[in-house]
């Protein structure tokens, strides 16, 4: 372990969107673990049922009892009011005493995998897309870095969840591969830019989430669709723990260099 | 017979060649240097918003046209709108009546956006209408067309996406713009993986004098060394005739 690394993530704000199930429910019970009490952590999805029972699982948690503050916002970040309304709660939640904003931009979609790029002649579909997967998450992140301005004390981290599909063309997979090229570039602008700012591309790996149900089972092109399925077959899938625990241990280490793509098999 | 079975076939064929943005700059350069390549009974489809900048291009290249049998079409049509690029997939269908032996189609449009500060970025209408424009509209024309021209054994099918060393490099202050052309190079990437029977190429256009450069100039300061548009046009015909770039690549223009 390396003597700089850090025990805890700090008194922290911490935003995670898609909360709700997946990875960023595991990344929200993590991260939980390793904020120091006071810290409060805004939870973001659409489902107000499952923020719900998450909210009430992190109540009943060592953390929780230790006086980790969960809010709940279900909001639609592909509308203009879902990253407003996440940044409001925010604002409610923070107080000057903490001194870690992190936002988690977790939240996706894999679109129709059951089709290839020449298929895709309808405008909303591909508009409705780009909304959610890429413009949604530069809205929100431009917003809490404007809440949340830079100042001495306050650590400031910002993390895209990504894929080895940011960087490499999958058949059949047209509006995440794109999606995610997107991002990725857009969280490699802000580094360039901020360079007080933590930047974290991750790819977290082949999850086994419902993301990757529908991976295995719709994909189009055949034989990536075999090789997702092989991988659930034989037990090759990543549990989100395993994933997120890597996650966790690259912000205590904060060694990572801003705007990188770091894989969990980096690591 | 044609030709296009040929490693280095000296025109583009008798081809349909639709150019998006060709009212100015790049594209504009594009559709002189294509008229000259493309042959006898050809058609060349110049989109744009301005039907008044289309005709002006019509007209400087009506005579050489006339002579070359080349006929030319103006679509004047926003293409960040579903009939935008609906409309230039009637057209083009309508106007093939004749077999071709080469689909040409140069994704040139595209805006800079607005050159700043990333935490700027909030609203999310105004984000949204970049990325319909520069990604959204070239995806749909793009599979519009593949539709309308299915791919078949003696048809050269060629999809060029005018890029960026920006889709390869993060510029502070130009999200929007690295995003767009970083969304555009990976979806033609995965075209280029789908379609084996389509070439395609993105192509680094580098710095040329255009209304574009001048906005960058007055935007952010910084004063490039320009190149004449029709030079790096003259670039992208010499990559298309010789057709030995591997399908997906990305070429930029300092290495033709």
């Amino acid at each position: 372990m390396s003597s700089s690394e850090r025990a805890d993530l700090g008194r922290a704000l911490c935003v995670i969107t898609g909360a709700s199930r997946g990875f960023g429910r595991t990344t929200a019970i993590e991260m939980s673990r390793l904020v120091k009490p006071g810290s409060v952590l805004v939870l973001v999805a659409r489902s107000a049922d499952d923020l719900r029972s998450l909210q009430a699982e992190l109540a009943e948690s060592e953390a929780g009892k230790a006086g980790l503050l969960v809010k709940c916002v279900v909001a639609d970040l592909a509308q203009m009011e879902g990253p407003e309304s996440v940044v409001s709660a925010s604002k409610e939640v923070f107080s000057e005493d903490l001194d870690h904003i992190i936002l988690v931009n977790n939240a996706a979609s894999l679109g129709d995998v059951s089709r290839f790029a020449k298929s895709f002649t309808n405008m909303a579909e591909v508009d409705s897309y780009l909304s959610f997967n890429v413009s949604s998450s530069l809205c929100l992140t431009a917003s809490i870095l404007q809440a949340f301005p830079q100042r001495p004390g306050l650590r400031r981290t910002v993390i895209n969840v990504t894929s080895l599909c940011a960087l490499k063309p999958f058949c059949s997979w047209v509006l995440y591969c794109t999606g995610k090229a997107a991002r990725e570039m857009m969280f490699r602008v802000l580094a360039e830019e901020e360079p007080d700012l933590r930047v974290l591309n991750y790819s977290p790996g082949p999850l086994d989430t419902d993301m990757q149900l529908v991976a295995r089972s719709r994909t189009g092109d055949p034989s990536l669709r075999k090789t997702f399925s092989d991988m659930f077959a034989e037990g090759r899938l990543l549990t989100c723990e395993a994933s997120c625990v890597k996650l966790m241990k690259l912000l205590l280490e904060d060694t990572y260099t801003s705007g990188a793509h770091v894989d969990v098999f980096d690591l | 017979m044609s030709d296009i079975h040929s490693k280095n076939p000296r025109t583009l064929g008798r081809g349909i060649c639709i150019i998006t943005g060709a009212s100015k700059g790049f594209g504009h350069a594009l559709a002189h240097e294509v008229s000259h390549l493309l042959k006898a009974g050809s058609i060349l489809l110049l989109v744009a918003r301005s039907e008044s900048l289309l005709q002006e291009l019509k007209q400087e290249l009506q005579s050489f046209t006339e002579e070359q049998q080349l006929v030319v079409r103006c679509i004047a049509v926003d293409l960040s709108t579903r009939e935008g690029a609906h409309e230039t997939v009637m057209v083009a269908k309508q106007e093939a009546v004749n077999e071709m032996d080469h689909v040409l189609l140069i994704n040139n449009a595209g805006s800079l956006g607005d050159i700043s500060q990333f935490a700027s970025f909030t609203d999310l209408d105004k984000v949204n209408s970049y990325l319909s424009l520069n990604v959204s509209s070239a995806l749909v024309l793009t599979a519009g067309m593949l539709q309308a021209f299915p791919c078949r054994p003696d048809l050269r099918w060629s999809i060029v996406n005018v890029s960026s060393v920006f889709a390869l490099q993060a510029l502070p202050s130009w999200v929007l713009y690295c995003t767009a052309k970083a969304a555009r190079k990976m979806m033609f990437n995965v075209l280029a993986e789908e379609e084996p029977n389509v070439k395609v190429l993105s192509y680094s256009p580098g710095p040329m004098d255009t209304e574009m450069q001048k906005d960058i100039q007055r935007l952010t300061g910084t004063k490039n060394n320009l190149f004449p548009c029709q030079e790096s046009a003259a670039k992208l015909m010499k990559l298309l005739l010789d057709n030995e770039f591997p399908s997906g690549t990305h070429v930029d223009f300092f290495t033709v």
